[in-house]
């Protein structure tokens, strides 16, 4: 079965990241033997006056495909993690969808869309939650991290949201790669331009920078741009940090 | 403090350039002795020392405030 995982405000100034827990969480999965975890995403949510947030406010989530009777033993798991690594002064949410049980996918979506734009309370995430059938739940502190916790989810969900944690690596770093091999990291599904032009498998990207990719369409869009310092004709190159600020 | 800043007199310092001001936030950075870099997963500069990579900075709707200040 398919599971949809975020969570979010695990962190204080001074603790390992939010992202940091959703990887540990996403293998604590993989080497239970309880299924497999896709990669995890960084969502970004409202920064707002009325929202306590330590730094950032962004959400971490993962799919994975997990065996039916390992998922009350991993929601077990998720719960006890995040009440035990979250940092102190934290308030951290839980979030956990079945996707065979979600009720609607659309109304997930546009919660989560929702709260990149307003300020929403912990009553309207729980209520959403009891409509949709998900799990929703706090670990510590205020709890208010159920928020962001069902909105990463929604995000996550709809595939048009955030950043891939981490950064791809590529044998061929600091050189120009073809498309084609740029498509065989499992990470990368697309490779195209911020205007959408899709690159063919023959053109070539110069890699420079920490290379990340983008969740957009559901996939992993690796975006590119004209180099135009290649000496090659028809080059390209990614996308830098700052180019990506506002995924 | 340089010129970038404000600071009330209770809370932490604002830094008033804004979110796209990548050479000032890197030059203030470079001269600050608490910079710490974020989980690379919240750098949104280029240049890795820059306040804006820093996880004493909290963002802000306009800009951060320094939570070392």
């Amino acid at each position: 079965m398919r599971i949809l995982v975020c969570i979010d405000d695990t962190d204080n100034l001074e603790s390992r990241g939010t992202g940091e827990l959703a990887s540990l969480l996403a293998e604590h999965l993989e080497v239970s033997g309880w299924g497999k975890a896709s990669y995890v995403t960084r969502h970004q949510l409202l920064v707002h006056p009325d929202i306590p947030y330590t730094s950032h406010n962004s959400a971490m989530a993962f799919f994975a495909e997990i065996s039916a009777n390992f998922l009350p033993e991993f929601m077990t798991y998720a719960a006890d993690f995040l009440t035990h690594e979250s940092a102190e002064g934290s308030d951290p949410g839980l979030c956990i969808v079945e996707m065979g049980r979600l009720k609607s996918g659309s109304g997930l979506i546009s919660f989560g869309v929702q709260c990149k734009q307003q300020v929403l309370t912990k009553a309207e995430a729980y209520a959403k939650a009891r409509d949709l059938d998900i799990h929703l739940s706090e670990h510590g502190g205020t709890g208010q991290g159920v928020i962001g916790a069902l909105a990463g989810a929604g995000l996550r969900l709809g595939g048009n949201d955030g950043r891939l944690k981490g950064q791809l690596r590529f044998d061929g770093k600091d050189s120009a790669l073809s498309v084609a091999q740029l498509l065989a990291h499992p990470h990368v599904d697309a490779v195209r331009t911020e205007g959408g032009y899709h690159l063919l498998p023959i053109e070539s990207v110069r890699l420079h920078d920490k290379v990340k990719s983008v969740l957009r369409g559901g996939e992993s869009v690796l975006l590119v741009e004209p180099d135009t310092r290649g000496v090659a004709e028809n080059c390209w190159k990614n996308l830098s940090r700052q180019q990506l600020k506002s995924y | 403090m340089s010129d970038v800043w404000i600071k009330d007199e209770d809370g932490p310092k604002v830094f008033t350039a804004g979110r796209l001001a990548w050479g000032a936030a890197a030059g203030e950075a470079r001269r600050c002795r608490g910079f710490r870099p974020d989980d690379e997963d919240e750098w949104v500069a280029d240049e890795p020392c820059s306040c804006y990579n820093c996880r004493y900075r909290r963002w802000t709707a306009q800009s951060f405030t320094c939570q070392k200040s």
